[in-house]
This record gives C-alpha cells, structure tokens and sequence, in this order.
C-alpha cells in the first residue's frame, strides 16, 4: 500500500517525479500549435486552431464529442500531419524534426491499444527502450510506479488479462517513464478508480509546479478540469470557440458567478436541453 | 432452440469478421453483406457447371469413360465439404483472437448455448462453402450430361451436411482449446510449445486424411477392406452415395439419415464440450519475475540502436505467446512433414530436384508470410511506432530483422530436414540451406513491401493482417522471387560441374537484384507509411 497514504494530501510522496535533465533551457511555450487545420477525407476536423502549453502549465482540452479533441492530440505527437498550420515542442517542429520533438512528449491515447501479448513489465521495459530510459534506474522507477498505481503483483501478467483500468494505469506509467516536458492525455482518468484517479491529479498537479511539466489533457468531467487546470481550451466543430482561464471564460460568456458547465454549454451552443431531455423522457 | 436467433447470430458472426471495426467499413457497401459468400458460392458453382457442361458436350458425351469417372467423384463430395471445413477451419478459425474467441456476446445475451454453438459452425461452414461450390458445380455439370443428376442433388445435399459437420468439429477443437489456454496454463513457456505441437499434429492429420490425393488411395482400401468402414459414421455420407449408385435406394436412405443423425450428435457434442470448457474471462498467463533493463544483448552482435532491439525483440516474443502468429512459423514445418510422408504412404510425392525446390520454397514461406504481416499484426497498437522517437529507418531495420531471424531459423531446419530426408551429403543440404535463406532474404525484402502499402489493421474476429486481393498477389510475387534464386541453385547444386557454375552465378545475380530491388521498393514504403498513421 501507500506509506503513510501522503496521497490524500497535496503531496504525491511516493511516485517518482524528481528533476530532470535539460529543464534550465526552457524560454517560450512546450507546446505551441499555430493555425493548424485538418481534414479526413472531405470531413474537416480541425480549422485553425492555435493555442500553446507553457512550462508548468496544465491546459484543459474540452469540447462536445467529435469537436476535434482526439485529433488534435494526434497532431501534437505525430501520429498524423497537419493540412496547414505548425506545430511546435519546445521549438522543435513535429513535422520535420519528429524523432527529437517526440523524445519530450508522454502520450496516453484514449482507449490505448497496448501489446496485450506482453507481461505490463516488458510492456514498460520496452517502452523504456524506445525513450532512452536509463536502463540501471528503470526497474525502481517502473516498480515503484506499479506500486503508487497498486498494480504491483500483477506485472508479470499478460496485459492483455487487465481490466480496462489496469491497461489505462499501465498507458499512464508508459508516458511517465522518461521524464517528458510535456504530457498529452486523451481522457487519462477515464475507467480508472476514485483513488487512482486522486492519485493521477495530485501526480499531475505536482508535476506540473515541481518540474514545471507542461500538461495538455482532455476530459468531459467539466469538475476536474475546474479543480486542476490553469486555463481550459473549448473547441467545437473544430475550431476554438474559447481560451483561457475559468475566470476570463466566465466573463466571456457573460456568465458571472457560474461554474464551468454552464459556460461549456453556453460556448458549445448546447445551452438549451430542455428539449432533448423531454423528448427522452417519452 | 431458436432457430430465428441462430440466423441472425450467424449472419451477426459472419458480418464481424467482414466489417471490421474501423470508420472505413461501409455497411451498406455490396462487399461488406455477409451474403457475398453465398452469392461468390454461387457463381463459382454457376461457372463451374457451365463449363463442365458445355466441355463434355464438346467432347462427345455418353459412352465414353464420363459416367464412370463421375460414379467415382460422387461419393467424395461430402468428404470434401468436412475436407475444406476442416482444414480451413483449423488453419484460421483456431487462430482467432482471444477477445473475440470468447465471444462476449454469447455471454450477456439470452442465448442458449447450442444456439450460439450452431450458429456459430453455420457461419464458419458458411465461410468456407466457395471451393465445395466449385467442385460441385463442375461435377454436377458432367453427372447431368450422363443422366446422373439425381445422385448429384444427393450428394450435393449430403456435402452441405458434411460442411457443417466439419464446422463442428471445428467446435469441439475450439472448446478444448479454450480451456488448453486458460487456468491450467501456469508454465507459460511449456503450454506454448505443447499448443505449437498440437497445431502441426493436427494439422498435417488433417491435410493427410483430407487431402484428395491420399483420399484416393484410402477410399480404394476402404472399398478393398468392404464392409469394415460402413460401421464409421463420418465416411456415411460417402456410402449414402455409393450405395445409391449402385441402385439400393433404401441403404441409401438409411446411410443419409444416419449421417443427419451424426451430425446430431456432433452438435450435442460440441454443445457439451462448449459448456465444459467455457471460459469467459481471457487466459491469465503468469510469468517469472522480470529483470529490467537488459537490452537483448543477443540482438547487439547485429548492429541493432537499443529502440532497434526493442523492437525486434517484441515481434519475436509475439510468435510465442499470440495464437494467431503461430501458423506463420508453423505452416512451412506443416507443408514439409506432409509432403515427406506422403512421399513415404507412397502417395505420389515429388522426388529429387523437385523435392528440393520445393523444400526451399517452403522454407521461404516463413519470411513471405511474416513478413507481409509485419506491420498488420500490429493493429491498433501501431499508434505506439508512431509516438515513440523512432524513425522510418528503424522500424524498417527492426522489421526486416525480425523477419529474417525466425525465417533464417526455418532455413537452417529445411537443410537439416532435407540432408535427413536424402541422407545427402552435408554440402547438399548445406547448400539448400544457403539459397533457402538467401531467397529468405529477398522474399522478406518484398514481402515488407507489400506490408507498408496493403496492410489491414483493423481488429477482426480471425486475424487479417493483410488485405486479401493483396495477399494473394504477394504470395505469388514472393513465390517467384524465391523460385528464381532456388531453382538454379538447385540445379547447380545437383549437377555440378559447368552447371553449378551457371547455377550458382544465377541464384547469386538474383538474390542481389530482387533483394535490392525489393529492398528499396520496401523502404519507400515505409517512409510514406510512416508520415501519418493509416487509421
Ligand atoms: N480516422 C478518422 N477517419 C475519419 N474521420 C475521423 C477519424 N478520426 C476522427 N474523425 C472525425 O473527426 C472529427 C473529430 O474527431 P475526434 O476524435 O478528434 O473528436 P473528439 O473531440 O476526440 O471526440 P470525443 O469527445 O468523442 O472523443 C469527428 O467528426 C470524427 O468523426
Ligand atoms: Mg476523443
């Protein structure tokens, strides 16, 4: 278990954050996307949409389903291009200088399909390997992340016998490993437990003032993204409707004094559901 | 039992495997039905019948040998349709991933399980009813010519049922193998191996007993031995039809409705052995205690960056531990050991340079096949090539490796297996040994070609790493590659002298300029592949 249960205060004790080579040269944003636009096929996910990271920060991605959140995050770490637009990691640009931007960057996908046929500690064993984790200091750090996480015990068993949770708890360990700068996390708390879940946010948080990580995450628990985000970027239909903190989105929607939900609803145009919810109720 | 619901979940199973789960399917599309089968089914038989029909017409009909050729054809058929059922059945249907094979479906919903049991041997007979169309079609199209239509519509009848018990069987072999992956399975390691066994025992059973050419021979013996196999209740089918052939219809019927009767009890049967052997959750292996940290020393020696290694080093555990790999290792080994006992039944096999040759090309069999499913195997956990600092270069250095190292091992057991096989001389199978694994080389070289351009990543029911129509192409593309550097080596080889000469410059020039140019042709693959990733 966890000593001392430190979790539950603003401390995440245990798991492993610690300084990190390179952070002193950091001057401008960890993550800037710059107009950038993108289409499948004939369907336009994304409209020039710009918006940054900076060192320490932890930006809230927020957006009704198929506004373009997924997408984004794809972009950011390379698994697809942009049509138009830039996108730059600590001044590296995805595009032409990949292998090196993507050597800063922790990536949780949502639904994550992992290598199942792999026991979680050759999963993070590999993954290790593909990120230059110091292969003498990698055993404690990974065990003791299994431990934080209380997956310990069952990391000599085939991933694919976990449930959902488990595999997203071992995505999470995955994006940790090799001390990225930025973080970017497609509904990271998604099936996991209350606990892990408070575990994940502090970790977030602490990570975020201690080594000044840069952290873009996507939710629709408007709640988490109130209580740990520093700003929030709404997108809808793929564009950015707006940006942020709480405060300035309240006074942009006109909405003094209310919480993020109703600004979300108002923004996203989803504002009246009266209707919907009586025709459901029929 | 529904047999309403037994319809719909069998057209439901067909339909999963066909449309996979991505946004690219398109359910309204004609290809993406499940009755393409049927209707390919149909027009194979459709042409197959026109063309037999209109060739004995061209030939001159009755009163030559035709009817006692289709006298003799007839009673196959509906060893033919547990035949296909079984071979293809085993050959894929084994392989099917975990996820799917447990069928969640069946779990929730209110199904009985024999409703689940059947429907699912109907999709699977349903699945591979394309070559018995063929077959029966042609037939057919002969047995009409010489007034023996009726016991055609016998046997076509008594062949869907043979269809559908080899479905059956299919079922039974999936149940038990259900429970051969689950809890009993603590040995990770050990229950591999014993799986890897039991696949190419039954498989070449399967090939050897179903294959047509051995068939021949055994039904002769059958017909030798007399009434001795009558008491066996899959070959009644069979004996519906001789019987009825020889005028006694009343055998006949009886012999038909045991076989209805044995197909009954096959689907008990497997019902039984279903429920036995249900498993719901997914096999949890358990493995020894890890050692961080050591980046596959082994691997080093080849030149390999630590990613590199990593990479390769997956792709090989991969073979071990997913069912659906295991076929792509084993089928050369498959191919090899029936094509050597039936040499030594005395079947007809091949013999010689023949057999060499062939030994060779299938041993690069094992390179072709892992390595056009390279890239499909990943599915969707692909995502993780492309968000790790790895570059196009290393993954298609890592790639190829992995290709080659199980491929050069099936070269080296292919020279061992033919130096036994002829108790040639060392330098023989030293030599088939190096043009296996040089033609190994090239063939991998393209087979990862076709791999970055056609591959299928979806997640199916039965595994299909590579879009079929593509497949078939590089089977054939491979085969050629790989033929061209065997056969002079071959010849060289056996010959000697000036011809060894010629032989050895040949399969040499070959094996530079298809390595080469498959290489390169590879390589642009793989670095359109990688720009954006293809789902
Ligand atoms: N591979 C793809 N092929 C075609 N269209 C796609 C693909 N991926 C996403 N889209 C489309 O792009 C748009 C944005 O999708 P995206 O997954 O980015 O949304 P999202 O904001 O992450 O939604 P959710 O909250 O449901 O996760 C949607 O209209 C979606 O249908
Ligand atoms: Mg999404």
């Amino acid at each position: 278990m966890w000593p001392g249960d430190s979790v539950l205060g603003r401390n995440v004790g245990k798991l492993p954050t610690g300084p990190t080579p390179g952070m002193a040269s950091e001057g401008g944003a960890v993550l800037s996307v710059d107009q950038v636009s993108k289409s499948y096929g004939t369907t336009r996910a994304l409209s020039d949409v710009r918006f940054s990271v900076g060192p320490g920060e932890i930006v809230g991605l927020l957006g009704p389903n198929g506004a373009g959140k997924s997408t984004a995050m794809k972009l950011i770490v390379g698994l697809l291009r942009p049509d138009a637009g830039e996108i730059r990691l600590r001044g590296r640009n995805v595009v032409t200088d990949g292998v090196e931007a993507k050597r800063t960057v922790g990536y949780v996908p949502e639904s994550p399909a992992l290598y199942e046929f792999l026991t979680a500690a050759e999963y993070l064993d590999f993954i290790s390997d593909l990120y230059g984790v110091d292969p003498a200091t990698r055993g404690s750090r990974i065990s003791e992340f299994l431990r934080g996480l209380e997956l310990s015990g069952h990391e000599d068993s085939l991933i694919s016998a976990y449930s959902q949770g488990m595999k997203q708890k071992v995505a999470l360990i995955a994006a940790l490993l090799h001390h990225p700068r930025l973080l970017v996390l497609d509904e990271p708390l998604n099936a996991l437990d209350p606990r892990a879940a408070r575990v994940v946010k502090d970790l977030l948080r602490d990570l975020a003032s201690r080594d000044g990580v840069g952290v873009l995450f996507s939710t629709h628990v408007l709640e988490i993204a109130e209580a740990i985000c520093d700003r929030v970027v709404i997108l809808s239909h793929g564009r950015i409707v707006a940006q942020g903190t709480i405060a300035e989105l309240r006074r942009q929607a006109g909405l003094a004094g209310s919480g993020l939900e109703a600004i979300f609803l108002a923004l996203t145009g989803t504002g009246d559901l009266t209707d919907v919810v009586g025709a459901l109720r029929r | 039992m529904n047999l309403h619901r037994v319809r719909r979940l069998a057209w439901v199973l067909v339909a999963s495997q066909i449309r996979a789960s991505g946004r690219g399917a398109h359910p309204k599309k004609a290809t993406n039905q499940p009755a393409v089968y049927g209707w390919a089914a149909l027009v194979l038989a459709g042409v197959a019948f026109a063309v037999a029909a209109v060739s004995v017409r061209g030939t001159g009909g009755s009163g030559s040998v035709l009817p006692s050729v289709v006298k003799a054809a007839l009673p196959f058929l509906p060893l033919v349709g547990v035949g296909t059922v079984l071979v293809a059945g085993l050959m894929f249907e084994l392989t099917t991933t975990a996820k799917f094979a447990s069928s969640d479906a069946a779990n929730w919903l209110p199904l009985r399980p024999q409703e689940y049991v059947l429907a699912s041997a109907i999709a699977v007979a349903y699945t591979y009813s394309a070559p018995l169309a063929l077959v029966l079609g042609a037939i057919a199209g002969v047995a009409v010519d010489v007034g023996l239509g009726g016991a055609a519509a016998v046997a076509a009848a008594l062949s869907v049922l043979g269809l559908l018990q080899g479905a059956l069987w299919v079922e039974m072999v999936r149940a038990v193998g259900q429970r051969a992956g689950g809890g009993s399975a603590r040995r990770g390691r050990i229950s591999v191996l014993l799986r890897a066994l039991a696949f190419v025992v039954l498989v070449v059973v399967l090939e050897l007993a179903f294959n047509p050419v051995v068939l021949l021979d055994s039904l002769s013996a059958l017909q030798a031995f007399g009434h001795l196999t009558e008491l066996l209740p899959p070959f009644w089918g069979s004996y519906a039809v001789l019987v009825l052939l020889q005028g006694n219809a009343v055998a006949a019927g009886l012999f038909a409705a045991g076989t209805i009767g044995f197909s009954l009890l096959l689907l008990y049967s497997a019902n039984l052995l279903r429920q036995h052997f249900w498993s719901v959750a997914a096999p949890e292996y358990h493995f020894g205690p890890y050692r961080y940290g050591d980046p596959h020393p082994a691997l080093r020696a080849l030149g390999l960056s630590i990613p590199e290694r990593a990479l390769v080093a997956k792709d090989l555990h991969g073979f071990g531990r997913r069912r659906e790999m295991m076929p792509m290792l084993l089928l050369p080994v498959v191919l090899l050991i029936v094509i050597f006992l039936e040499g030594s039944i005395g079947g007809g096999g091949i013999e010689g340079v023949g057999l060499m040759i062939y030994a060779g090309w299938a041993a690069t069999f094992a390179g072709l096949l892992i390595a056009t499913t390279s890239l499909g195997q990943e599915r969707r956990s692909l995502w993780h090539l492309y968000a790790a600092p790895i570059s196009a270069r290393e993954i298609f250095r890592a790639k190829i490796v992995a290709a080659l190292i199980p491929a050069g091992s099936v070269s080296a057991a292919v020279a061992l297996f033919v130096g036994f096989l002829f108790r040639a001389g060392a330098l023989d199978a030293l030599g088939l040994g190096l043009a296996a694994a040089a033609a190994s080389f090239a063939v991998s070289a393209w087979g990862l070609g076709f791999a970055a351009r056609y591959s299928d990543y979806q997640e199916r029911p039965r595994p299909q790493p590579m879009r079929p129509g593509a497949m078939l192409v590089a089977v054939v593309v491979g085969s050629a590659v790989a033929l061209s550097i065997l056969v002079p080596a071959t010849l060289g080889l056996v010959d000697g002298g000036a011809v060894a000469a010629i032989g050895l410059v040949a399969a040499i020039a070959f094996t530079v300029a298809f390595g080469a140019t498959g290489w390169l042709w590879a390589r642009a693959g793989f670095v359109r592949l990688m720009r954006e990733i293809p789902f």
